[in-house]
């Protein structure tokens, strides 16, 4: 068969592909250039006889390439192939019935799936932070192996009893401010911890150990300070999102570092590809926590009217259901799972 | 081919797409496009909330959150699946398997966007980019994205019209093709090249006298099915 008359033969499937796809991708977008085809009143698009087209295409397409025919029809198909496959194969499953999924099941699924890696996330977190808490409890002045001497008077004149102590002066606006704050800098934290573990996990160890180390430093310090109850009561119950957040994106980093240094049967490109789809479910939920965390922080935290009896129980309260969630949340019921699968 | 930064990705039904991937410098111009295009939003949102006090720096502190994170994933998302800097270069960010960006893989390489920034200005983005073919870097990498340009270019164009006529002997398929490719650039290039090169061919014509490209040219008419004299 020659070009031309393979051309000649096929040219009318292609136009009515080629159709179908104008009208497919014009239907999203209003404007209509050619009035003359907007009026007439046209039967609606016929999915199965698309998908027909398509097949007949890239059957057309293969044969083209195979009989090195001219490379002006080859490109023709090529371009119709490709927009009928962006076509076919978009994805349709967005909005608010995914955002449900995502809350319910799948980000505390996805957490119990990296169970290994947000131990050693943990691990990495909370041992520097007991070692080096210890450490300055024992002797305030260790504080000043991680911070200047001004650092440590801010961290004393933030949290003693005197009247420009955080939270005693602020209004509404401040709280406001401290929000944003918030958001900027403890998300972008949680995302570097993420990010970090695209360098055999190194970057998500360091700013684990980072972060455990600096926090389990104030707070010892604080507490040898005498300043303990102020500090612990504004902690507790944003904590509670913010620490575990923090682990959590560290872990999705782990996962990363992982997958890079053992990739198993796959190669390391497609390793890393795989584990980033698993991770980046943990992080949206790490974004989630950490925008809770940053308004309780923000708005409840520095409340210094509260008795810190009130906080440490809606602390308590908040991270018994933090760990809940993460722990129960998304199980499949006891009986419906085998039903459902039979 | 192998001259070519062309990358194939193969659909279910087994044809191969070829996308061709954007290099460092449009995509850095492209990020400049973008800075500055942020940086103007930024602007703009501080002179409108600086005079609310702590709440409005609260929102600009928000703003800037989402500005230095997700700007590039809401326009990613949207139908041209690209930044307005990316737009501006013809550029656009889609699955390695040549689909639409899915919101996932666009949230990973802008999260990752921290990793290819480190230690300074994306050295490790531009390290990844350099020694790749497909120009990723560390972002695209774990997100399986590519950034391409989205006009295919058309190096070849209808054969131009001349009688047919049939080779002085057999071609094999390979000398066809190259025939029938050296006609489909003929509005290309330059009359005096395509002659040069149609001189090469002289041994397939059937008059070895006159003028080289018309005979070529009918030699490829004939290729491709035109058999009587005319074009058609």
């Amino acid at each position: 068969m020659t070009p031309l008359l393979f051309e000649t033969q096929n040219a009318p499937l292609w136009k009515e592909l080629e159709a179908a796809l104008d009208r497919a991708e014009n239907k999203r977008l209003p404007k209509q250039h050619d009035k003359t085809a907007a009026k007439v009143k046209r039967p609606p698009l016929d999915g199965a006889r698309l998908a027909e087209l398509y097949r007949r295409s890239c059957e057309h397409l293969a044969l083209a390439q195979a009989r090195a025919y001219p490379i002006h029809l080859t490109q023709r198909l090529e371009s119709l192939t490709q927009r009928a496959h962006r076509l076919i194969y978009r994805r349709h499953d967005y909005g608010l019935g995914r955002l449900k999924q995502l809350v319910l099941v799948d980000f505390p699924q996805s957490v119990r799936a990296h169970r290994w890696y947000l131990l050693a996330a943990t691990l990495l977190f909370v041992l520097p932070m007991i070692a080096v808490g210890w450490a300055t409890w024992r002797d305030p002045g260790f504080i000043l192996h991680l911070a200047d001497a001004q650092q440590a008077q801010e961290f004393d004149s933030m949290y003693d009893e005197s009247a420009s102590a955080f939270g005693r002066t602020r209004d509404a606006s401040t709280d406001w401010q401290m929000f944003g704050y918030y958001v900027m800098h403890n998300i972008g934290l949680g995302f570097q911890c993420f990010a970090g573990g695209l360098f055999a996990g190194i970057g998500s160890v360091f700013f684990l150990v980072f972060n455990g180390v600096f926090f389990g430093g104030v707070a010892g310090y604080l507490t040898a300070r005498g300043h303990g109850e102020n500090f612990y009561s504004f902690v507790v119950t944003h904590g509670a999102f913010e620490l575990t957040a923090i682990v959590l994106s560290g872990a999705a980093g782990l996962r990363l570092g992982y997958a890079l240094l053992a990739p198993g049967r796959r190669t390391r490109v497609e390793a890393l590809k795989h584990a980033a789809g698993d991770a980046i479910t943990v992080i949206y939920g790490v974004i989630g926590m950490l925008v809770a965390a940053a308004a309780v922080e923000a708005f409840w935290s520095s409340a210094r009217w509260l008795e810190p009896a009130v906080k440490y129980g809606v602390g308590a309260l908040c991270w018994a259901l933090v760990l809940a969630y993460l722990g129960w949340q998304g199980r499949p019921a006891k009986g419906s799972g085998a039903h459902d699968a039979g | 081919m192998s001259l070519d930064t062309l990358y194939t990705a193969e659909t279910p039904e087994g044809i191969a797409l070829s996308l061709r991937p954007a290099g460092v410098v449009p995509r850095v111009l492209a990020y400049m496009v973008d800075l500055s295009v942020r940086l103007g939003i930024y602007l703009a949102i501080s002179m409108v909330s600086v005079p609310f006090g702590g709440m409005g720096r609260g929102l600009l502190l928000v703003s800037y959150f989402l500005l230095e994170w997700f700007y590039p994933v809401v326009f990613e998302l949207m139908r041209a699946g690209a930044t307005p800097g990316k737009r501006m270069f013809g550029l656009q960010v889609v699955m390695d398997s040549g689909l639409p960006v899915t919101p996932a893989a666009s949230i990973t390489r802008n999260l990752l966007r921290a990793a290819d920034f480190f230690p300074f200005l994306y050295a490790f983005g531009l390290v990844s980019m350099l020694l790749r073919r497909d120009f990723k870097r560390l972002g695209d990498l774990a997100g399986g994205t590519l950034v391409v340009y989205r006009e295919t270019v058309a190096l070849h164009g209808e054969l131009p019209a001349a009688p047919a006529m049939a080779p002085a002997r057999a071609l094999a398929p390979s000398e066809q093709a190259a025939i029938v490719a050296w006609a489909g650039r003929a509005s290309r290039l330059t009359p005096a090249r395509l002659d040069e090169l149609a001189v090469l061919a002289r041994s397939i014509t059937p008059n070895h006298a006159g003028d080289a490209t018309q005979q070529l040219l009918g030699v490829a008419q004939w290729l491709v099915g035109h058999r009587r004299g005319g074009s058609r």
